[in-house]
This record gives structure tokens, sequence and C-alpha cells, in this order.
């Protein structure tokens, strides 16, 4: 039987030892041609062996433990999902969660790793697999078909005890179980399995080694003589080149995805922890501080950033907040929701992108402000990057997320119970003069993300080089005009009242927007400004994105004027 | 003060570099341009190495040629430790008998580099086959190696100059259409070899990611 790029069949692929940590293996299977990592956690990933950006292998890529960094152009992809997380100079700096490389199935048992071209048929354990203790023979890489190759095998065998055929390419000649591994139409890999624990197992792994390279010789031999099939032809799809080059910011609100609470526990005073798992497999990529949407039991949405360092993708770690003045949301979670109980999270969505080229990165929180920079600084330090995070938590609040902040390579500092003003000198002192390719991200309390703007520009730091998140939006809204909107895409118009919103007064109109926090400050319904000037309400952008007059959050955000035409 | 007459492109060369980088030794280079321009064949270079090859290396008065006898002369000379090229007398046959290995990968693997990506009138198919065979052997050598607790080449418990030496037409074999994919111990060897510290890259030759620090 021809070998067939589509056949469905689990074949082992490489042997266990082949994937110590940080390294990756190089395979075949069925012409396609794999790049196998083992990530710090122990998953073993089966991917393409190609980068999507330009075609590079990725097993000349590193194994960062949680991520595999293409080593040309540095474009990451993480453990479990092969979700791209990072795309270096892009213009948005974080890449769509979309972009995904192609994936194979992939189980580790017996010693190998064994996967399939495709996910049609389950793994199943060859027959009497689980009746011993196995130990895999050194493979045998041969340039002969497979079917030869498992028919010489069997050919093996003594006169008065045949082999055993389990199946096409696997042959049993006690107490050794033969695999012929496809490569291609004219290699294949024989690896071997070794029923029970030799004394000398060093011994019978040379036996057979010697034995296999008579072997692979006749077999090359032979194969030299006979004329040579076609090699399989596997297509390697490339990704689209609007995704691969200006992914969208913001992704509109998709399905919500069910995750269970897998742990509540108290990381600080007033603030809690919440694992949020999986339910089957894993949750989408994500990127260092993106967040969720969190849909809670009383019907309210609310942002919290995810903790996770890179490739961490079964569960979601978020920190809430107890406030007493809560409106209801983080109220509902931290005391209706338990350990077991189900709830919907959106896919991640990422406003705060974490670029990877910085000279010097510097994360700065305040309280529960920690949370996406915590994510941040892990991915920073798995990177081997230098980043500094300074921590700033009032009196008799307590650090949240410290044994995580512990085990952090980076200099991590703490700055507790400083008053205001000792607290923005600080922040001056630690921000120092601006030079190139500096980068602050900044993340906690309205009073301490003004505190480090205006102390980023009195000492020259520009707009593009502070990073900052509101999750709210503390301003007063002024809804008190009326105006009209033109939808020059749309090709309507439409009138705004007061005490309405546009985003409101386009739903009305029967147009379907996305849109989250619905107060200015998570950038979901940002919106292009064709003419007219805008009368910015929100905290989402920055001011000189604010003067460009080129955008607005049609949630909080009106006309100045009686009209803007607005590009959707 | 250390001379090297230096291609940046080559192999032979860069092993120089790259134990000189791990030794903490300072030296100047001179380029030749070995291509296009073959200058190692000009009448000044072989008054240096009538041989008419690189690497040349002078240390003072000294004029030294052939990178497997140089590396030798730089670990006896400048490494204090005394692991990278040991007085033990069997060690020393294991290292030398891996520099004539090297010797082989030169001109097998680089010589398939040669014939594809500088022009060089070799038979390729010849030379692929060459290094294929003693790829296969190093496989095999270093896979039961670490079925031994081995790391390297040769049996010491660090690398020596034979992992130096056998290194880079290794790496730099995919340009000489030389694939790496069925000898996955070897590729691991280049993990370890690419983590040594000192470590320094040349074109085709890139650094490998952090090991997986254990507490």
């Amino acid at each position: 039987m021809p070998l067939s790029l589509t056949d469905p069949h689990w074949y082992p692929i490489a042997s266990s030892d082949d994937l110590p940590f940080r390294h990756v293996y190089q395979g075949q299977l069925l012409g396609r041609e794999l790049a196998v990592w083992r990530a710090d956690d122990g998953n073993v990933n089966v991917w393409e062996n190609r980068c999507l950006h330009r075609g590079v292998r990725l097993s000349i890529g590193i194994n960062e433990g949680q991520e595999l960094k293409c080593q040309y152009h540095g474009w990451r992809y993480a453990n479990r999902s092969a979700g791209c997380t990072y795309i270096p100079a892009h213009p948005a700096d974080a890449p769509a969660r979309r972009i995904e490389n192609r994936k194979y199935p992939v189980r580790e048992a017996f010693g190998l790793v064994w996967s399939a071209a495709n996910a049609e048929l389950p793994f199943a354990p060859f027959p009497g697999a689980e009746a011993a203790d196995w130990i895999a023979l050194r493979p045998m890489p041969v340039n002969a078909a497979p079917e030869d190759v498992a028919a010489a095998l069997a050919r093996l065998a003594p006169d008065d005890q045949p082999a055993e055929m389990l199946s096409e390419l696997v042959v049993r000649l006690a107490p050794v179980t033969w695999f012929v591994q496809p490569v291609d139409s004219t290699r294949a890999v024989i690896r071997g399995l070794h029923a029970g624990r030799p004394e000398a197992p060093l011994t019978v792994l040379r036996h057979y080694n010697e034995m296999l390279t008579r072997l692979r010789d006749r077999l090359e031999r032979a194969a030299a003589r006979k004329p040579q099939p076609a090699p399989l032809q596997p297509v390697f799809e490339q990704v689209s080149v609007d995704l691969a080059t200006m992914p969208d910011i913001a992704v509109p609100r998709g399905n919500t995805i069910p995750v269970v609470v897998k742990r509540k526990w108290q990381s600080a005073d007033a603030i809690m922890g919440f694992e949020l798992a999986a339910r089957d497999g894993h949750l989408p990529t994500f990127q260092p501080g993106a967040h969720i949407d969190v849909h809670l039991p009383n019907g309210m949405t609310r942002q919290y950033s995810i903790t996770n360092g890179p490739g961490e993708l079964l569960s979601y770690v978020i920190g809430v907040k107890q406030e007493s003045t809560s409106t209801g949301g983080s109220q509902v979670l931290v005391e209706r929701v338990r350990e077991g109980d189900v709830l919907a999270i959106s896919e991640p969505r990422n406003n705060f992108p974490l670029r990877r080229d910085a000279t010097r990165t510097v994360l700065i929180a305040g309280g529960i402000g920690i949370t996406p920079l915590l994510s941040m600084a892990r991915f920073l330090d798995k990177s081997g990057l230098p980043y500094e995070l300074h921590y700033f938590t009032r009196l008799g609040e307590q650090v949240a997320f410290r044994s995580e902040l512990e085990v952090l390579h980076g200099r991590v500092e703490f700055h507790t119970g400083l008053p205001r003003e000792a607290s923005s000198a600080r922040i001056a002192e630690i921000l120092g003069e601006y030079s190139f390719a500096q980068h602050v991200y900044v993340c906690g309390p309205a009073s301490m993300l003004e505190t480090v703007r205006a102390t980023a520009a009195a000492r020259n730091w520009p707009d593009e080089a502070v990073h900052f998140e509101y999750f709210k939006n503390d301003k007063i809204i002024d809804n008190s005009t009326a105006f009209d909107v033109e939808l020059a895409r749309s090709a309507m118009t439409l009138h705004v009242p007061a005490g309405k919103t546009i985003l409101e007064a386009m739903r009305q109109a029967g147009l379907s927007v996305p849109s989250s926090c619905e107060q200015g400050a998570c950038g979901t319904c940002l919106c292009g400004v064709i003419e007219g000037e805008v009368d910015h309400q929100d905290v989402y952008l920055n001011e000189s994105e604010k003067r460009a007059n080129t955008a607005i959050l049609t949630c909080v955000s009106r006309a100045k004027g009686d009209r803007l035409v607005l590009d959707i | 003060m250390i001379t090297l007459y230096d291609f940046e492109l080559s192999g032979n060369c860069y092993k120089l570099r790259l134990l000189m980088s791990i030794l903490g030794v300072s030296y100047d280079i001179v380029p030749v341009d070995f291509f296009p321009g073959r200058e190692h064949k000009s009448d000044w270079f072989l008054c240096l190495n009538p041989f008419g090859q690189l690497p040349v290396l002078t240390d003072g008065d000294l004029v030294l040629s052939d990178s497997g006898a140089i590396l030798a002369y730089l670990a006896k000379k400048y490494d204090p430790t005394g692991q990278w090229f040991p007085d033990d007398p069997s060690v020393t046959a294991e290292i030398l008998r891996w520099h004539a290995v090297a010797d082989d990968i030169t001109s097998t693997s680089s010589a398939a580099r040669l014939a594809l990506g500088y022009d060089y009138n070799f038979d390729v198919e010849a030379t692929q086959k060459g290094a294929h065979r003693i790829f296969r052997i190093m496989d095999e050598h270093l896979w039961f190696g670490e079925r031994d607790g081995r790391d390297w080449l040769c049996s010491p418990a660090h690398p020596t100059t034979a992992d130096i030496a056998c290194f880079p037409y290794v790496m730099l074999s995919e340009e000489g259409g030389i694939s790496r994919q069925d000898y996955p111990a070897l590729r691991r060897w280049t993990d370890r070899v690419r983590r040594i510290p000192g470590f320094v890259v040349m074109s085709g030759i890139f650094p490998a990611g952090k090991a997986l620090e254990t507490a």
C-alpha cells in the first residue's frame, strides 16, 4: 500500500529521551517535517517545522521553556496552543490571537512519542503494550521504503518462530516490538521497544544497534538498486498576509469560554486569587498584559488581567480586589463564587502590549495593578530579558502574589507605605532621564497613573514609551450634548441625543458593534474618525492620540461640534 | 600579541575565534579574502603558510597553521585549567583522533558547502555521502555516550578541543545540503557546545537557548 499524506494512524516519531528540556527535536512523518519540543511543564509539542513568518525551520528555534522562538525573526509561539504571542517590531507590538502554527496530535507512552498526520483516530496502545515495561532501543534511520523495512524486519525471525505482524508497519519478534516510522516514501526510522528491564541494558542496546546497523546497510544497498518512489509532497500552508502583517489590536468579543473555578484563595489583604481552569484541553493563547472579561452570576461583566507566564494555558490566574465601595462586580466574585463553580469568560484581549526590544523595561505597579505586570515580568524573565518591577503598596495592604514575585530573576522592589510625595519622588528616581528604547509600563490607581505620566513627561519620556491600561474611568462623563454622526461605511446618519451614547445610538439603529467595559477604558469600541472634532472623555487613548483626533471610543466620547463622520 | 589571519565565513578560522573567546584570550584579526579573492594563494600569504590554507595564527614570532594544531597550542598555552587539552596520554590520543575526524568533516561537509555556496569544483554527491557516513558514526558515539553519562566527544566530564574542532562544519552542514535530521544525538551535542560559557556565533551558527536551571 503506498503511503498517504492523510494516513490517520499513529506512529512513533521520537524517543522520550530525544526530548530533553530546552531542545528542539527535528522529526518527520509522512513527508511532513516536524518541530518537536518539550516545554518545562513536561508537555510535548508536535508542530509543523516552519515559522509562519518566512518558513524558517522551527527546529533551529530556541526552546525557552514555555515558548518557542524563531531564530531568525523572533516570532514566538506558545506551548500547547502554538499561538503566536509576539511579532517583533510590529506596529501594534502584539499579534492577533488567531495566528497559530499547525499542530499535530501527540501522545507520549512506552518511552516513545507518538503522532499522526491528523486527529481522525484516537491514540490506541499497540497490542500487549500494557503487559510489560519497555525500554526504547536506539532508533535507526534507514534510506529505504518503509514497507521494505518492515518486511526485512519480519524476515529476521527464525524459521521455527515467525514474526508476528501486529500491523503493516509493526512487527513483533519477542522480546522486541519493532515499529517502522514512515518518514517519507523512501525513508524510515526503525524504533524498537524491548520488553522488560534487562540486567545489562547497555549490552542489550549495543546488541540491537549492531543488528540494526547491518540490516540498514543491507536495506540501503537493495534500495539503491531499485527505482525510487517519488517523495510525498506535503503542502506547507503559510499564514495569509493580512493576518501576518496587520492584526487587529482589539479583537471583537467572540464566543465565551466556560471555565471552572479551580482554586480561590486570599492572596493578600483584600485581594483574592482565582484560578480559572479549562474544562477540556487548554485555554487560548494570550499575550503578556492581556485581560479577559469575566461574566458574573449577576449579569455584569468585568475585566481582569491574566497573571500567567508564557505558555501556561491550562488555567488562567486572576487577582480580584475586594472593595467596600464596589458597584457589585468584584464583590460578587469574592462573596458568591466558590471553587467548582463554572464561569464564562471571553477570549483574552490585549490592550496593553509589551515590547520585547527595549533596552530598559520598567514595570510599575500599584496595589491590584500588579496583575498584568506580573504576567509581563514572567514573560521577560523566561526570555532572559532585563527588567525591573516596582510594586507600590499602601501601609497595611499586603503584597499580592508574593511567592510568584519572589521566584523571578529580575530586579523586583517592594515599596510599602510611602506617602504620596515620597512615592512621586521615588517614581521620578526610578524613571530617570529618558533615553532611546526605554519603556515604562504602569498599572494601578488613577492617581498613580497620573503621577507616572506627569513625571515621565517632565523627564522627556515620549508618550509612546509610557504604557498603561485603565480598567476604570473615574471621570464624570458629560453626556449633555446632542449631535449627528455620519457612519461613512454604513452610509447612514444618526442623531445622538443628550443622555445617550454613540454606541447606544448605533445599536438602536441595528448595527452590531463590539464593546466591553462601556466606560471608555478598554478600547474595544474604538472607531476611526474621518471628520469633526471629538470630545474625548475616555482614559484609553493617550494625549497625543487624543490630539490627533483620528479615533474615538464610542461608548463615552462625543462630538464637540454638531457633526462627526466615523469610519464604520 | 596574538594575530589571527582570518576569513569570517571559514569554519576552521571560527574554531580558533571560538576557543580564544572561551579562554578569554585577546587577539587581532587580519582579514584574508579567501572568497572570492583567493588571497590565501597570494604570495604574501604563502610566505606565512606554504600550504596556502587558512587559518594562520601568530603569537609573537611564532607562526602556526592548521586549525587542530593551533587549538592544541592555544589550549596548552592559555588554558590555566588544563581541561581543553589534558595531559593524560589516553585523553590526548582521544582528542587527536577527533581532530583527525574534524579534518574528515572538513573534506566532506565543508567541501559540499564550498561546492554549493562558493563555486568550488567538488563532487557534491560524494562529499555529502562522506559527511553522512561520519555523522552516523558520531551520532552513535554520542548516543551511547549519553547512556554512559558522557556529554562530549572524549571521555572527560568536560568539553575538549575535540568538541571545538568537530563543531563548526557539523553546524554548517545544511549549507552543504546535508540534513542533520537523522542524527538526534549529534543535534543535542551541538546544543551543549553552544551553551559553553564564552560561546560566540558566526554566520550560520546561532546560539542555543538557555539550559533549564535545576535547583
